[in-house]
C-alpha cells in the first residue's frame, strides 16, 4: 500500500513536471526568452506599427481616395474612401493644370543637377574641415554650423537683390550657383556629415597613399570619394528630395517661365478656374480639390520612385555613413 | 635680395604648401559664404537698423536705430502673441516629435519578418513631410487624426492641466499626424546610432541576467544621449523654417506692406531667430552638462 501511494506520488510529481515544461515551453514561444523575441511580444509590436503605420498612411490615402472621385462623390458625405465611380478627370486636369512634363522637366533639372553638385561640393568641404590643414579650422566649422540654423527669411531679400543683379532670376541657375559655392539647400549639414565620416576614417590609409606617391587631390578622388560611398548616396537622395519639394526659395526666385511643381500646385486653381481668381482663400472649392490632390499626387509620384528603389541602400548608407557618432 | 625679402619669400611658400591644398578645397565654400550668407547677413542687419522704402532702381535707406526692434513689442500688436505662442506648440512639439521617433526606432530596431516594409513605411514622410504637398494636405484637413474628434477632449485637458494651456494642447493635437510626420529623419538618426551600440553589451548583460526592460534604461537610453540631442536639434531647426509657421507668414506679410516695408520684417526675423538661438544653446548647454557629468562619473 505504501508503495502504490509511493507510486501515484512519484507519477503525479512526474505529471507536474511534465506539466509545468510544457508550460516553460509554451512561455518561451509566447513571451519568449528574452521579450522582445517571443509571440506575444512580436503580435504587440505588429499591432502597435500597423496602427501607427496607418495613421502615417492615411493623408497619402486621402490624397489618392480624393483624386479619384468625382464632384457628386466628393460633395456626398457617406462617400468617404472609396469612390463610387473611379474618375480619372481630376489626374488628366492636374496633368494638364501643372503642364506636368514641362515643370517635371523643371523640377528634375534643378533637383538633380544640383544634388550632384552639392556631393561634391560638401564631400570637398567636409574632407578639407577633417584632414587637410587649414588656418582657422575651428571658426569655419563654426561657420559652417552657424550657416544651417540662419533662416532663410532674414537673408531672402538681400539674396533677391543679388541675383537680379546677376540677372539670374528665373534660370536655374539661381540654385546651381549657390550649390557649386557650398550653400546649397541644406549644405551645412552635408558638410557636417561627410566631415564625420572622412574623420572616421584611418589615417594610415592616407600615410600608405602618400607614401606610395599620390597627391592630395588624387588621394581624394581616386581613394576617398569611393569610399565614401554610402555617404555620397545618402546626400544625394536628401538632396534631391529637398531640391524636389522646395517651395519658399522658387517662390521668391522663379516666378514666372522657370517654375518648378510646388509653384505650379499653388497656382493650380487660377490656372483651373480663372473666374475664382483672388477667392482661393476664402473658400475652399470642392471643384478642384480633387484636381488638387491629383496634383499633389502627381508631385511626389517621381520621388516615390526613386526612394522605392533606392530604400534599401538608402537605410544601410545611413548606418554605416555614422552620421551619428 | 635682402635677407628679409627671403624669409618672406620662403614664408610664404611654406605656407602655400601647408594649408594650400586645404585652402583650395575649401575654397568654393568660403567664396560662397561670403557672397550668399556673410554680405546678406550683413546687409539684412543694416536694413533691420533702417526704414526701407522701394523707390524705382533700388532702395532708400533712413536710419531710425532700434525703432524697429521696439515696434515689433509695442506697437505690432500680432507679433508678440504669435510669436508666443508658436513658442509655446514648439516647445510640445519637440520632445513628442524626438519620443516618438524613439519609440519607433525602438521597435523598428527589433528584428522581425518584413521589418524593411515597416521600415519604408516610416522614412515615406521623409520625401514628402516639406513643401507645399503637406500644405495642400493640410488646408483641406487631412492631416487631423481621425478619432482624436470623436471623443471631446478639450474639457479633459481642461480639468487637468488647465484652461492657458488647452487651447495650444488642442493646436498640437490637430496636427498629430504632421508630428508623426516630421520624426521621419529622426528615426533614421536613432536607427542609425542604436547600430553604434555594440551587441555584445547587450549579450553580456543578458548573461547577466537583466532583463530587457533593465538593459533599455541601462544601456540603450545613456548611449543614445547624444542621438536624443541631436535629434532635438535638428528637429528645432526643422519646425523652425516649417511651411506653415504663423511667424514666418507674418514676416513676410510684412515685407509687402508700405508702412512696414523690408526693414521691419529684418528686424521681426532677427528676433525671431534671437529666439531660436537663445533655445538651441539652451538645448546644447543641458545636453552638454549631461553628458559631462555622466564621463566624470
Amino acid at each position: 500500500m505504501n508503495s502504490e501511494l509511493w507510486i501515484e506520488k512519484v507519477s503525479r510529481q512526474v505529471k507536474g513536471v511534465f506539466w509545468s515544461r510544457t508550460a516553460q515551453r509554451i512561455k518561451v514561444v509566447v513571451i519568449g526568452r528574452n521579450i522582445s523575441e517571443g509571440l506575444l511580444a512580436k503580435l504587440i509590436l505588429y499591432g502597435l506599427l500597423t496602427i501607427v503605420a496607418y495613421l502615417y498612411l492615411q493623408p497619402i490615402l486621402y490624397m489618392i481616395s480624393t483624386a479619384l472621385k468625382n464632384l457628386s462623390d466628393l460633395l456626398d458625405p457617406t462617400v468617404t474612401w472609396i469612390p463610387r465611380v473611379i474618375t480619372w478627370d481630376n489626374v488628366s486636369d492636374a496633368f494638364r493644370g501643372l503642364q506636368y512634363m514641362d515643370a517635371l522637366k523643371n523640377t528634375a533639372i534643378i533637383a538633380i543637377s544640383c544634388s550632384l553638385i552639392q556631393v561634391l561640393i560638401c564631400a570637398m568641404t567636409g574632407y578639407a574641415l577633417a584632414k587637410l590643414s587649414i588656418p582657422f579650422k575651428g571658426l569655419f566649422t563654426a561657420l559652417v554650423i552657424l550657416t544651417f540654423l540662419i533662416p532663410p527669411q532674414i537673408i531672402i531679400i538681400p539674396l533677391y537683390v543679388i541675383y537680379s543683379k546677376l540677372s539670374l532670376l528665373n534660370t536655374p541657375f539661381v540654385f546651381l550657383i549657390p550649390a557649386f559655392f557650398g550653400q546649397g539647400l541644406k549644405s551645412a549639414l552635408f558638410i557636417l556629415i561627410f566631415r564625420q565620416f572622412f574623420k572616421s576614417q584611418p589615417l594610415s590609409l592616407e600615410e600608405a597613399a602618400k607614401l606610395d606617391g599620390a597627391s592630395t587631390l588624387r588621394l581624394f578622388f581616386g581613394i576617398m570619394l569611393p569610399l565614401a560611398r554610402s555617404a555620397c548616396l545618402v546626400v544625394f537622395l536628401f538632396s534631391f528630395i529637398w531640391y524636389w519639394n522646395m517651395y519658399y526659395e522658387p517662390q521668391w526666385f522663379l516666378a514666372k517661365d522657370f517654375t518648378p511643381l510646388s509653384i505650379r500646385l499653388d497656382q493650380l486653381e487660377d490656372v483651373l478656374n480663372p473666374s475664382l481668381l483672388g477667392q482661393r482663400n476664402t473658400i475652399e472649392n470642392p471643384v478642384t480639390e480633387g484636381a488638387k490632390m491629383a496634383a499633389a499626387f502627381l508631385i511626389i509620384f517621381p520621388p516615390i520612385i526613386v526612394f522605392m528603389f533606392l530604400q534599401r541602400w538608402f537605410v544601410t548608407g545611413i548606418e554605416r555613413t555614422g552620421i551619428v557618432e | 635680395m635682402s635677407q628679409a625679402k627671403v624669409i618672406a619669400k620662403q614664408r610664404r611658400l611654406y605656407f602655400t604648401k601647408r594649408y594650400g591644398i586645404g585652402l583650395l578645397f575649401l575654397l568654393p565654400w568660403l567664396i560662397g559664404f561670403c557672397v550668399f550668407v556673410a554680405i546678406p547677413i550683413g546687409w539684412s542687419l543694416f536694413m533691420s537698423l533702417h526704414k526701407v522704402a522701394v523707390v524705382p532702381g533700388g532702395f532708400k535707406y533712413d536710419w531710425i536705430g532700434m525703432k524697429n526692434f521696439r515696434a515689433a513689442f509695442v506697437t505690432d500688436n500680432i507679433f508678440p502673441i504669435e510669436l508666443i505662442t508658436y513658442f509655446q506648440q514648439m516647445l510640445l512639439m519637440v520632445p513628442m516629435i524626438v519620443i516618438f521617433a524613439l519609440l519607433i526606432s525602438l521597435m523598428l530596431n527589433q528584428r522581425f519578418p518584413g521589418r524593411f516594409i515597416y521600415r519604408a513605411i516610416f522614412f515615406l514622410p521623409v520625401i514628402f513631410a516639406t513643401g507645399q504637398v503637406l500644405s495642400e494636405l493640410f488646408s483641406q484637413g487631412a492631416g487631423e487624426i481621425p478619432f482624436l474628434e470623436q471623443y471631446n477632449l478639450e474639457p479633459l485637458i481642461n480639468q487637468y492641466v488647465g484652461k492657458q494651456f488647452t487651447e495650444i494642447i488642442m493646436v498640437v493635437l490637430s496636427r498629430a499626424i504632421l508630428i508623426l510626420w516630421y520624426s521621419g529623419v529622426q528615426i533614421l538618426i536613432f536607427i542609425a546610432g542604436f547600430q553604434t551600440i555594440s551587441p555584445s553589451i547587450y549579450e553580456a548583460v543578458r548573461i547577466d541576467g537583466a532583463s530587457p526592460w533593465d538593459s533599455f534604461w541601462k544601456i540603450t537610453l545613456p548611449a543614445s544621449i547624444p542621438f536624443i540631442s541631436l535629434n532635438v536639434l535638428y528637429t528645432i531647426i526643422d519646425l523652425f523654417t516649417f511651411p506653415l509657421n504663423p511667424v514666418l507668414k507674418h514676416i513676410k506679410d510684412n515685407m509687402f506692406k508700405i508702412e512696414t516695408g523690408y526693414g521691419y520684417a529684418s528686424a521681426l526675423a532677427w528676433i525671431y531667430f534671437g529666439f531660436i538661438f537663445v533655445l538651441i544653446a539652451l538645448v546644447l548647454l543641458l545636453f552638454n552638462r549631461s553628458m559631462n557629468t555622466r564621463r566624470s562619473r
